[in-house]
């Protein structure tokens, strides 16, 4: 079984295909080429070899172990980073609301910013692990908790005018 | 891009979906898989575990952020590597790598007697693994920061051709010749480590 020197990679410009084969990226009916090719060609012997010994020259290099609190420290970051944009997301429309001078609505508007407060209150902490049972348990307490911030923000607005006035 | 992987939903992109819908147990899961050879990854990309470890950071604070943007349109190691090599070729282009260098050397010898140690080999046995690792280190350190990621990528994390393309957002022919010159630059330096030790 002869090579002919167009079958060979490093002599047809196509030795990126032995480095496929070195790392086991070839379909079956190429490796069988390649290796018909291997049995004839020293030169791609020599060459597969050489790749090997590069890995496993690189296989020496261990990496460091992970510090500890690597993810203490991931979380806490998050944490700090992401309150203040959920608060704000779910404060944002109670902003907008107060700013406008749209004057309550009283069932319906406190109902649907009650609704958004609990809501705001219940994912404060997207960390904070805690069974589902005492969440809903919390509930009425939020509930209570949103409610007073409502009359919070109804004492807010009665001191503050809304901007649009107080610009002109 | 990688069809298998779109078609079935892989485990980790189940995961990222969960913590799309706000679910922080499937991101702790994630980061458990994952943690370690993104590490890994970035050490040997900047040769400093400190840094390595305070990129790794930057990697999945910003996972977590683009958590609501997220769709498995490829294999999430993919999506995760893109955002690692990007944060470490950053760093290296703004030059923040050079400042690293001179704190280096003391670094990674630290590195490597904790390493030798747990195994008590000789004395002699300890410097060839010495001048060894070192060799290897300065191999991959003086290939340009792409070839290196490429290099990394597909030895250590055993990625895929059309892997490390999605990763470096090149095509898969880029990347064939990118290793090629990569491992072309490593078998010159390299090579004559057949046999020692
Ligand atoms: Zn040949």
């Amino acid at each position: 079984m002869n090579a002919k020197n167009n079958q060979c990679p490093m002599q047809n410009g196509n030795a990126e295909i032995l480095l496929s084969y070195c790392a086991r990226s070839l379909e079956a009916e190429q490796v069988a080429q390649i290796e018909q090719h291997l049995t004839a060609c020293a030169e791609c012997r020599a060459w597969a070899a050489e790749q090997q010994t590069v890995w496993a020259a690189m296989d020496a290099w261990e990496a460091e172990p992970v510090s500890a609190d690597f993810d203490a420290a991931l979380f806490a970051r998050i944490a700090s980073t992401e309150q203040p944009s959920v608060w704000q997301r779910w404060t944002e429309p109670v902003r907008q609301f107060l700013q406008g001078g749209l004057g309550w609505r009283p069932v319906l508007s406190a109902g649907a910013l009650a609704l958004t407060l609990v809501v705001a209150l219940s994912i404060e902490n997207p960390f904070r692990t805690e069974p589902v049972g005492q969440t809903v348990k919390l509930e009425a307490q939020e509930i209570e908790q949103a409610e007073r911030a409502l009359e919070d923000l109804e004492m807010l607005r009665q001191l503050e005018p809304p901007e649009e006035e107080t610009s002109l | 891009m990688d069809m298998m992987a779109v078609a079935t939903i892989e485990h980790d992109a189940e995961l990222m979906l969960r913590v799309r819908e706000g679910d922080s147990q499937s991101f702790a899961l994630l980061l458990a898989k994952h943690r370690t050879p993104v590490i890994h990854f970035l050490y040997r990309m900047i040769q400093n575990q400190a840094v390595a470890e305070e990129l790794a950071q930057e990697v999945f604070l910003r996972v977590y952020r683009s958590r609501a943007s997220y769709e498995p349109t490829a294999k999430f190691t993919t999506w995760l590597f893109r955002i690692a090599s990007h944060v470490a070729l950053n760093h290296i282009r703004d030059g923040k790598h050079e400042r690293n260098q001179e704190s280096l050397d003391q670094e990674s010898d630290e590195g490597m007697s904790r390493q030798v140690a747990s195994e008590a080999p000789t004395v002699e046995q300890m410097m060839v693994r010495e001048a060894k690792f070192e060799e290897i280190r300065r191999a991959i350190q003086l290939l340009p920061a792409k070839q290196r990621a490429a290099v990394l990528m597909h030895k250590y994390q055993e990625m895929e051709y059309a892997q490390i393309a999605a990763a470096l957002e090149s095509s898969e022919s880029a990347v064939k010749s990118l290793l090629f010159r990569a491992y072309e630059t490593l078998r010159a330096k390299l090579a004559h480590m057949a046999g020692r030790e």
